[in-house]
């Protein structure tokens, strides 16, 4: 009897391997373990055993059964797979998963924790400061008196005749020279305003304005410091220049293009077609900010920077129309 | 500023092209805008070769000709009589503008179709002469651009000049600059004067009353002068640099104002009554009419010049109608004047005028170089409109500006820049922009800077100027040497950190949005009356009335983004914004300013997808958000609770709760009423958390402790409550935890259910809780005693009794 089973295991499992269409693989099974198949008969048999072999051959008989099943389970699972088929025992893996809501921290606040940690990194603290400021914080402390052009710079949004939404972070530099002695290592991001609305303005945006001071800080540090800054938010390709410019609480005062990361300098409409882009404002701390904040012009010296955020983003993310930020359109936010 | 390129080389000699000069103009702090061909507008004017022009009748004073194009004949119809066949003229083709503004397109002209446009030589600005078209010379080839065949070719270069550099605001200022910088020689214009006539003493007197405003006013009077159209090349520099053309009287002043950088006026003589100018300030409310047809009203601080009987004009800013050169006027007054650069600035804001000439007064002009304006003003007039000179000038300088004296360490200024420069080195740059340079001892140079660098004050700045004239380039980029300290960042922003982690984590996205809104946003959420909130922080010169106060709220911006997507068809938000908002103190003190956490859920629960059915956020999916993030900053003792007191009115009522720590509110979680929903335009149910995070932060603990974990295994039981409607869940845990059984590890809700069988008024809970051991395993009889114990005790502090099973 089990001689038998196992010739009848051997026949179905070379015949298994002779076919290569799952009908084929079908009506041979039924042909084998079917309800009319060889094994179902030769199982049919064992009941005519005598009473001391039934449970031995019938267990025999059961497993030669089931690796017939199997194999024909597994050959057709075989077949289907190569055809990339669904059977009902397996899953449409491809189907998306379950979604999980994900947040997106908002682009500007993105940019503007890569800005500070890289300054954080070369010691740096963060330091914040009111929107709502003084006049005198804001552009006298600055040196930039009434009735000086510099004003003109600043589109200023006021609240009353001495108190106004701050133009630039700058204000904060003050603010932290007046209670603090040198050394000093600040950087300070925050919203800043302005009357000015385009595609390239608006009336509030973010600024990160840095002073380091310290006896025998050179403009040459500046540039380290400044390029450093550059190839750690863009890239170590990136160039930087450094160019003559004013502002009244600097000097000597310099803006600072970068290499156009669009064009890499070949010229484009980004650049304007000049190869560059300006992304900061930066000078040596003019004495007149230092007398203001009581401190000794002899024996220190300092750099202070700013530059807006926007700018910086719109730059990393290929962002061309400043407004998006502040739309808040869930289509925009989902990008970052 | 735009300098003409042809222009700038009538004083300096440039040996580069003009892309090398505008790059070493930027980078020596002259940043420059833009570079425009001067003649392209002339780039669809070309030469053509007249082929043929067909007879007309005497009546007729239009002809029309065919003229050779270079790629082809076009027909052009034209009134000249100055042009036969073979003549080369200038054509405007279809699209060219031509400087009137006229732009030439194809059409027909008395039934006959024209292509083009023959021009005269005025019609292309090109010369004065516009009786007939301009004849080429024979060397033009057809088809060629005029510019071309003529040779002309000149750039507009465009600075931004820095508010710094009031010496560059002329052509001779940029001259010297390029000067320096190319080192190259720079010839100033020579200024040489006839001899005057009547001396000008006996004609006309001028006094400065106001010599604070007015530190110097100098002026000369030409007589016998033929006021007409002045020469074409003075035309064509004030056109270059985009002035119009007046007179030749007023083209000499605004050709001199551009040349030097001084602005001059020129009065009519004989309508100064009394031949006399008297510089004082207005009057308070007094009237005058300026050159541009307005009438003013002036305050007590402006300057004004008048003559014996009133105001003639407004210092340093503009003319008055009265007085301005006229084409019968003989006699010309030229004021050359340093008026107060913030006399002037203020005066010019306060009327809102900006003029080539208070631009250049509020930036401080060269007080020496008033007399050299003048004269170069006298003599061009002289030349030009045929007058003859007074003799002798007036100058009146009740207020010399002293001359300023800089010491400059060399030592210093290696410092500040990181430089190895010597002294010589430091003079000769000095020296190349006209400063006045003497050494003093081994470090020191004694500096005088030029009375046009009104900029230069301190050593800084002559610091710059080295630093500037060497290159920034050129100065080696170092690393600071610093001490190394750190300080831990403040809690605020370690908190605010974790904040978007936590609340990106919920799946919610940080917005931001202006921190000025509408004013009656406030009423937009029914705020009473007596809420803080009303206490706005006003603008005094917003964009728009939207944007017309500082926000008090972060909802406002939370609904109008809401608003914003739900037009785009972003119906499923979950958003947030951190933020400060901005409460009025007094007229005296800086706003209170409170930084605020709050976020909005409208929409789905989940986003639609092939695995669930959507379903829509309630109440309880926000309250979860909000004890996941306040458990998450490790806050503890948070209770929510029902609204009390009118903070909330923005909420719906029995739909929100207020979260406290202790005694202190934190904010408000719930749905927002459908008032305020509607107030701000929109009617899908949307829910909100308002919360201070100034106030959270104080609560947030940094500290963390582990608890042991037992070794013994956990039972649970349940108890199935039916009790009153009113009583709260927190009351129940409340009570169970105020029991004190040290075995029960924790209590859940895990049912809540309302409706038949259970009774109208009542409502059935299901409790379970988990009983653990520390020590040992728990036997089955012990539990059930303490639960029973428990049991009993809720039963009758509840009046609740079990529900069957």
């Amino acid at each position: 009897m089990k001689q038998e089973f196992e010739k009848v295991e051997q026949e179905a499992l070379e015949a298994i391997k002779g076919i290569s269409d799952p009908t084929g693989l079908k009506t041979l099974k039924a042909r084998y373990v079917g309800r009319k198949g060889v094994v179902t008969a030769l199982l049919r048999k064992i009941s005519g055993l005598p009473p001391e072999e039934k449970p031995e051959t019938g267990r025999f008989a059961n497993e030669v059964k089931k690796r017939i099943e199997d194999a024909f389970a597994k050959a057709l699972q075989a077949l289907e797979a190569d055809r990339g088929e669904v059977t009902a025992d397996t899953l449409d893996v491809t189907l998306p998963g379950r979604p999980l809501a994900r947040g997106r921290v908002h682009p500007i606040t993105q940019i503007t924790k890569a800005i500070c940690e890289v300054f954080q990194r070369l010691g740096f603290e963060i330091v914040e400061g009111p929107d709502v400021e003084w006049d005198y914080y804001n552009f006298e402390a600055l040196n930039i008196p009434r009735d000086h052009p510099a004003r003109d710079m600043h589109d200023t949004f006021y609240i009353s005749e001495n108190i106004v939404l701050r133009t630039h972070t700058s204000p904060i530099q003050i603010r932290v020279m007046e209670s603090q002695s040198p050394p000093v290592r600040i950087i300070a991001p925050g919203k800043s305003y302005r009357v000015d609305s385009d595609i390239s303005h608006t009336p509030m945006f973010f600024q990160v304005e840095g002073l380091m001071v310290q006896e025998n800080i050179s403009f040459g540090d500046l540039k380290g410091v400044l390029t450093t800054f550059a190839h750690q938010i863009f890239d170590e390709e990136t160039s930087l220049r450094f160019r003559p410019s004013f502002f009244p609480f600097t000097e000597p005062s310099a803006e600072i293009d970068i290499r156009c990361v669009i064009c890499r300098g070949a010229g484009c409409r980004v650049c304007s077609h000049t190869g560059w882009l300006e992304v900061l404002g930066a000078g040596m701390v003019h004495p007149a900010v230092f007398e203001m904040v009581g401190y000794d012009t002899d024996r220190y010296t300092g750099f202070a920077f700013g530059m807006g955020i926007e700018r910086i983003a719109m730059l990393k993310y290929g962002i061309e129309d400043i407004r998006k930020f502040y739309e808040n359109d869930l289509r925009f936010l989902e990008q970052f | 500023m735009k300098v003409s390129l042809s222009w700038l080389k009538d004083y300096v000699t440039i040996d580069v092209d003009v892309i090398k000069l505008a790059e070493a103009l930027t980078m020596a702090g002259l940043e420059v805008d833009g570079l425009v061909d001067r003649y392209a507008y002339l780039d669809r004017v070309v030469v053509g070769r007249i082929v043929e022009i067909a007879p007309r009748s005497h009546a007729e004073t239009l002809s029309l000709c065919r003229v050779d194009v270079g790629n082809g004949i076009k027909p052009v119809v034209c009134g000249a009589t100055n042009i036969k066949e073979g003549d080369l003229v200038p054509i405007a083709l279809p699209g060219a503008q031509l400087p009137s503004g006229e732009t030439i397109d194809a059409g027909r002209i008395r039934g006959q179709a024209s292509e083009g446009m023959l021009c005269s030589e005025a019609e292309l600005a090109l010369g004065m002469d516009s009786s007939g078209i301009l004849l080429l010379p024979e060397t033009a080839k057809p088809g060629l651009g005029v510019a071309v065949a003529l040779s002309l070719s000149d750039t507009i270069i465009e600075f931004d000049l820095t508010p710094n550099r009031s010496d560059c605001l002329s052509i001779i200022g940029i001259a010297r600059e390029v000067a320096a910088i190319l080192k190259t020689p720079l010839r100033y214009p020579r200024v040489k004067l006839p001899p005057g006539e009547t001396p000008i003493e006996e004609l006309c007197s001028v006094t400065i009353d106001a010599p604070d405003h007015c530190p110097r006013y100098a002026a000369r009077v030409v007589t016998d002068v033929n006021v007409g159209p002045s020469p074409f090349w003075l035309q064509d520099r004030l056109y270059s640099v985009g002035l119009r053309t007046i007179n030749n009287v007023v083209d000499v002043t605004n050709f001199v104002l551009m040349e030097m950088g001084q602005p001059l006026h020129a009065f009519d003589f004989d309508r100064l009554a009394e031949h006399r100018i008297v510089v004082k300030t207005a009057q308070e409310g007094q009237a005058f009419t300026t050159l541009d047809g307005v009438e003013r009203t002036f305050g007590s601080d402006m300057l004004m010049i008048c003559d014996g009987k009133g105001p003639v004009a407004l210092a340093g800013i503009m003319g008055g109608l009265e007085s301005e050169i006229e084409d019968q006027t003989t006699r010309v007054l030229i004021e050359s004047a340093y008026f107060n650069p913030i006399t002037t600035r203020r005066t010019a804001k306060r009327l809102g005028l900006n003029t080539e000439s208070s631009h250049r007064f509020e930036r401080g002009v060269d007080p020496v170089g008033v007399r050299r304006a003048l004269d170069r003003a006298a003599q061009l007039m002289v030349e030009l409109a045929g007058g003859k000179l007074a003799e002798g000038v007036i100058d009146v300088y009740p207020r010399p500006i002293p001359e300023r004296v800089i010491e400059l360490s060399v030592k210093r200024t290696n410092r500040l820049l990181g430089t190895r420069l010597s002294q010589d080195d430091v003079g000769a740059y000095l020296k190349s922009v006209e400063l006045d340079v003497e050494p003093l001892d081994e470090d020191r140079l004694r500096v005088v800077p030029p009375t046009f660098r009104m900029d230069i004050t301190r050593p800084e700045d002559l610091m710059e100027e080295v630093a500037r004239l060497r290159g920034y380039d050129q100065i080696p980029t170092t690393h600071p040497v610093s001490h190394v300290v750190a300080r831990k960042p403040d809690k605020k922003l370690r908190v605010r950190d974790r904040l978007w982690q936590l609340l990106a984590g919920c799946g919610f996205s940080e917005i931001v949005t202006y921190s000025f809104i509408r004013r009656d946003a406030c009423d937009q959420l029914l705020l009473h009356d007596q809420d803080p909130r009303r206490r706005m922080v006003s603008i005094l010169n917003p964009l728009t009335e939207d944007q017309g106060v500082m926000r008090s709220s972060l909802l406002p911006g939370l609904l109008a983004t809401m608003y914003r997507n739900s037009k785009q068809g972003n119906e499923n938000l979950k958003i947030f914004e951190l933020g400060k908002v901005f409460l009025y103190t007094t007229p005296d003190e800086l706003p209170e300013e409170i930084e605020m956490i709050s976020g909005l859920w409208t929409g789905a629960r989940h986003v639609k997808a092939w695995h669930f059915k959507e379903t829509k956020v309630d109440f309880y999916d926000i309250k979860g958000v909000v004890e996941a993030v306040l458990a998450g900053l490790n806050i503890a003792g948070v209770r929510f609770a029902p609204l009390t007191g009118t903070d909330f009115p923005y909420l719906r009522s029995g739909y929100a709760a207020q979260i406290q720590v202790g005694n202190e509110r934190l904010g408000a979680v719930g749905e927002l009423s459908g008032e305020v929903l509607r107030n701000f335009g929109l009617n899908q149910v949307a829910y909100c958390f308002d919360l201070n995070f100034d106030r959270l932060v104080d609560h947030v603990s940094e500290e963390k402790r582990t608890k042991a974990l037992s070794r013994f295994p956990a039972t649970t039981r349940d108890m199935a409550l039916i009790l009153s409607n009113s009583i709260e869940a927190q009351a129940l845990l409340d009570f169970v935890e105020a029991m004190g059984q040290v075995l029960v590890e924790g209590v859940e809700i895990f049912d809540i259910y309302t409706g038949s069988p259970i009774p109208e008024g009542k409502k059935s809970i299901g409790l379970r809780f988990t009983y653990r051991s520390s020590e040992r395993s728990l036997t089955d009889s012990e539990v059930n005693n303490i639960h029973e114990t428990i049991t009993r005790e809720v039963l009758k502090k509840f009046s609740a009794r079990l529900r069957p099973e």
